[in-house]
């Protein structure tokens, strides 16, 4: 088991707001575990992140008005809190993806110019 | 938006966190069972699948954490936690939370107090008018008063004010159909006066521009408790007629309870400008008052009033020719400025007394500090940031002052109430109430008193909390942890050797203040008035009525009245005439022999109206010649007796006997007058400036007056015979009124140092607070060290060092900072004293009495605070002393 696991990778601050924010908007609603799921299936790995660190940043973008949550049941009749984007949260979305963009594009450039 | 959405939100959260918490739980429950829902599809066991999900997701306790740091404040919460330690550690330490909290509070509360009075004084102004910052009281100077015609000129000139109007203070009888005349306080303004106060009344109507104009059918305003004392607050009273001075005047309506302005009014009846009032040269008017239009500052409203008196000047040179408009604040015009001072004075003692107060806590939490080393320490070395350290420390210290605020409002508002009761004179007969505006100022507190009680409050907080909390931050925890005793013992020694000092410092300065204040009040107390107030009785009467109207029948009354009240038991003797120290009027003169001048340039001396036998009741002295006697008849030879002041002047070295002088009325001259006797001085305005008036007495016989005094020594206490006068002026004519009296003379007289009176007091108590904290200080610091080194004394005297080594090392530890506060504090004195000149009568600031006196006592008291834990200190067993930890 051991041998099987990558370092774990320490999300930026912030960027876990984006994840999920991303998920969301690609998925629909969705509640926590299906977005841990989710974020473990792209990161292809399961313990990239402990499933409770998320919930503080649900909380976040709740206040933040971007996201809402609402109490309803899954397919197996469990009952689950689903997080969906508001208006508000679509466009912080375009927003912070692009501002991650620059970001991100600034940080490889100065990594491909140091020797 | 969203921030304060988010803030609600966080706000909504931590008034109900049990909400938010339920609802995480089940959140966190069905994340769990969805979790473990797909592992056990996957073939695990339903106990390995509970287990599996625990592990994907972590910590719970710590995903609630970050969930409740994430929806709510957590400073909040963490301030909450401080706070309870805080308490924990206040009330596990009674003694001491009991010392700082009391120590606080009297700081605080005299703060407190003498703001408020301050602020009633200086800052509020009236009650019920409407932003007094906007009102401006206008009079002309030098000395005092305007003419109607000024007033006129000035409302129609100026542009600075919105509003101009002016006050004229008389007296009147009141008569209605109940048949009793009662004297009351009568204030004739102009018409629009409310207007520009900003103050409708309450019940009927304002007066109307009519009100005012020649001819006008005579209307009046009551007072809301003259309503309620004469009409018993009816409402109907509004529209009837009353009598006023025999004048039917109709009531048109009421102000509102608490409006009395500019001063304690019965009723305000409109200032009717008759021709006499339209004089020119009829400067006497009280004054003008006007309200600054929007946008205009005091500046430019003096300088456009000062352009508009030069132009009268010019207008009008033979009367206005010399006067200008005197513009001032409320402060300024009613308080004056040297009063302003005082107020400024005071102000500064009290905050001397809470510096000193801080300095104390500063020491005893420092002291605390060290005990606090190891425990701080700990703290440290698990992880607490020093921010926290700090936080909590300055939370303590914040909970002590608020603790000390609380408290101190209490002592506040009792002191205010004292100082009420005292300035007012309610201790004292009611006739006697001192000055105006202590009839009128609301002591109140107002949203300017809890703003300075919340500043002072958290200031002193800060003040005396952040010097223990940012040495106990700045340790170093390996040290600390090993020794447990901090080590820095220098640095401690050193601070707590300044505090000290600070604390005698300003103790001294006050110390000095309050002995030149005592002694310019003892000044003011003992000084010669040139009369025997004691065993003096008096009372104002006021012939009132067409009975009176002739001076025999004047003659008459008051020669019934003396006859009379000479047969109360008791009373040794009576006269009648003006009381000594004031009540003598300005009259021109001319000296027989001396060139008549112009009216203009004539000299004015004060003249007084006394009855025979006045000299004998107030124990003057007669220097030579006769005292009036029944001789003096208005048909017999013109007489007066002039005092000594008033002789050495005009006739030195001559026998002032025989000499003549006439008076003018208008420009009339009187008869000329024989001086027939010389009176000792008697101090007239100025009590200790005995000698500053001249003075003439004129007999009442022949110079009647329908207002008189009526003065009585008395064998027994004075108060006794009071009601036997009453009854005497009821049997001779049941409808006169009494306007003031009757008292004791004496105090009459204890209303004029009555303000040196309360600030000596205050500086005293000050000076005893402040001299109390300041040793208490001491001796806890000398003590705390003692007890802190005990382990070195013990080594000492181990070694060898006699009993008067281990006192030296006490008493120098001790003392050194008292002496250099003492000399700091010495020169400050001066420099303090120096600014309290105004305020001292016959006393230099440097007055070596004074400063010799309280060096002495503080030197004292620093013995003191060092003397008891010096003897401890002596005692200290060397054995005991070595194994002590």
């Amino acid at each position: 088991m051991a041998s099987e696991q990558k370092p774990r990778v320490e999300l930026l601050q912030g960027t876990l707001d984006l994840i999920v924010l991303r998920s969301l908007g690609t998925m629909g609603p969705q509640h926590a575990y299906g977005l841990a799921a989710r974020i473990e299936q792209v990161a292809d790995h399961p313990l990239a992140l402990n499933q409770g660190t998320l919930y503080p940043a649900l909380v976040r973008l709740e206040q933040k008005g971007w996201i809402k949550g609402a109490w309803q049941r899954t397919q197996n009749n469990r009952e689950a809190k689903y997080y969906s984007l508001t208006k508000t949260g679509f466009r912080a979305l375009k927003h912070e993806t692009e501002r991650w963009r620059r970001l991100a594009g600034l940080v490889d450039k100065l990594l491909l110019q140091e020797p | 938006m969203a921030a304060v959405r988010r803030f609600l939100r966080r706000l909504a959260n931590l008034v109900l966190p049990d909400r938010a918490e339920s609802e995480l739980a089940r959140e966190l429950d069905a994340h769990l069972a969805l979790v473990s829902d797909e592992l056990e599809r996957r073939g695990m066991t339903r106990d390995d699948a509970r287990l599996a999900a625990l592990r994907a997701f972590g910590s719970v306790a710590r995903a609630k954490d970050l969930h409740r740091e994430a929806r709510s404040f957590a400073w909040l919460d963490d301030i909450r936690q401080d706070i309870g330690y805080a308490l924990r550690m206040l009330r596990r330490s009674p003694g001491f939370t009991s010392v700082a909290i009391v120590t606080l509070a009297v700081g605080i509360g005299l703060n407190t107090a003498v703001f408020t009075v301050t602020n009633a004084t200086l800052f509020k102004g009236f009650p019920l008018v409407h932003r007094n910052d906007r009102l401006l009281y206008l009079t002309s100077g030098p000395g005092c008063c305007v003419s109607y015609p000024a007033f006129e000129d000035w409302r129609a000139q100026a542009t600075s004010f919105s509003g101009m109007a002016i006050v004229h203070g008389v007296q009147r009888t009141l008569s209605d159909q109940s048949g009793f005349a009662e004297q009351y306080e009568a204030t004739e303004v102009s018409a629009d006066t409310f207007r520009v106060a900003g103050q409708s009344p309450m019940l009927g109507r304002d007066f109307s521009p009519a009100d005012d104009t020649p001819g006008a059918r005579p209307v009046a305003m009551l007072s809301y408790g003259f309503w309620d004392r004469r009409f018993a607050r009816d409402p109907a009273v509004v529209g009837q007629s009353i009598r006023i001075s025999g004048t039917p005047t109709t009531v048109i309506g009421v102000m509102p309870r608490g409006f009395s302005f500019p001063q304690r009014v019965d009723l305000w009846v409109p200032l009717v400008p008759t021709p006499e009032v339209r004089h020119r040269e009829n400067r006497d008017t009280w004054f003008v008052f006007g309200r600054l239009r929007d946008g205009v500052t005091v500046e430019a409203a003096r300088a456009e009033m000062t352009t508009i008196g030069r132009r009268l000047e010019i207008a009008y040179p033979e009367t206005d020719r010399g006067f200008l408009p005197v513009v001032a604040r409320f402060h300024e015009f009613f308080i004056g400025s040297s009063a302003t001072s005082i107020y400024q004075a005071m102000l500064g003692a009290v905050s001397f007394v809470l510096l000193i107060a801080c300095a104390n806590l500063a020491n005893l939490l420092l002291a605390r500090a060290i005990g606090r080393v190891r425990e701080t320490s700990v703290r440290l070395a698990l992880g607490a940031g020093r921010w926290r350290i700090v936080r909590q420390f300055v939370i303590e210290s914040l909970m002590l002052s608020a603790a000390g605020g609380f408290v101190g409002w209490w002592m506040a508002k009792w002191g205010v109430r004292t100082y009420t009761v005292f300035a007012s004179g309610s201790g004292l007969s009611p006739d006697i109430r001192g000055t105006w505006f202590d009839n009128v100022l609301d002591y109140s507190p107002d949203f300017r008193v809890f703003a300075y009680l919340a500043a002072i409050s958290i200031g002193t907080g800060l003040l005396f909390g952040l010097a223990p909390a940012r040495r106990l931050s700045k340790l170093d925890v390996n040290a600390a942890l090993k020794d447990g005793r901090g080590g820095s013992r220098g640095h401690g020694g050193r601070l707590s050797g300044l505090l000290v000092a600070l604390e005698m410092a300003l103790a001294i300065v006050l110390l000095a203040g309050a002995g030149v204040m005592i002694r310019s009040f003892w000044n003011v107390y003992t000084a010669d008035v040139g009369f025997k107030a004691e065993n003096v009785v008096v009372a104002l009467l006021s012939l009132t009525g067409d009975r009176y109207r002739t001076r025999d029948a004047q003659t008459a009354f008051f020669d019934d009245l003396t006859t009379r009240v000479s047969t109360i038991p008791g009373v040794e003797s009576v006269s009648v005439g003006a009381l000594p120290g004031g009540g003598a009027q300005r009259i021109a003169y001319e000296i027989e022999g001396t060139p008549t001048l112009d009216d203009q340039r004539r000299p004015r001396l004060w003249g007084s109206t006394i009855g025979s036998g006045y000299f004998a009741t107030l124990g003057v002295s007669l220097l030579s010649g006769r005292d009036f006697n029944d001789t003096d008849r208005p048909s017999a030879i013109q007489v007066l007796i002039v005092n000594e002041r008033f002789a050495g002047r005009h006739w030195p070295g001559q026998n002032p006997l025989g000499k003549r002088l006439r008076l003018f009325r208008g420009r009339t001259p009187g008869p000329w007058m024989t001086v027939v006797g010389v009176a000792s001085n008697v101090a007239q305005n100025d009590p200790l400036q005995p000698d500053a008036n001249s003075l003439v007495y004129l007999p009442f016989r022949q110079a009647p007056r329908p207002d008189s005094w009526i003065v009585a020594r008395t064998r027994v206490p004075p108060g006794t015979v009071s009601a036997g006068i009453r009854d005497e002026v009821r049997a001779m004519d049941a409808t006169l009124p009494i306007p003031l009296g009757p008292f004791a003379l004496v105090d009459r007289m204890a209303d004029r140092y009555r303000y040196r009176a309360i600030t000596g007091v205050l500086f005293l108590t000050c000076a005893a607070v402040a001299l109390l904290l300041a040793s208490v200080g001491l001796y806890a610091v000398v003590s705390h060290s003692v007890s802190r080194r005990t382990q070195e004394i013990g080594i000492r005297l181990a070694i060898g060092a006699t009993a008067r080594d281990i006192l030296a090392l006490v008493f120098r530890q001790g003392l050194l900072p008292s002496a250099a506060g003492l000399a700091i504090g010495l020169a400050a004195a001066y420099v303090v004293n120096r600014a309290l000149e105004a305020q001292l009568v016959q006393v230099s600031p440097a007055d070596p009495v004074a400063l010799v006196a309280s060096s002495a006592v503080l030197a004292l008291s620093a013995v003191l605070g060092c003397w008891m834990p010096a003897r401890r200190a002596m005692r200290v067993d060397p054995v005991v002393a070595l194994r002590h930890d």
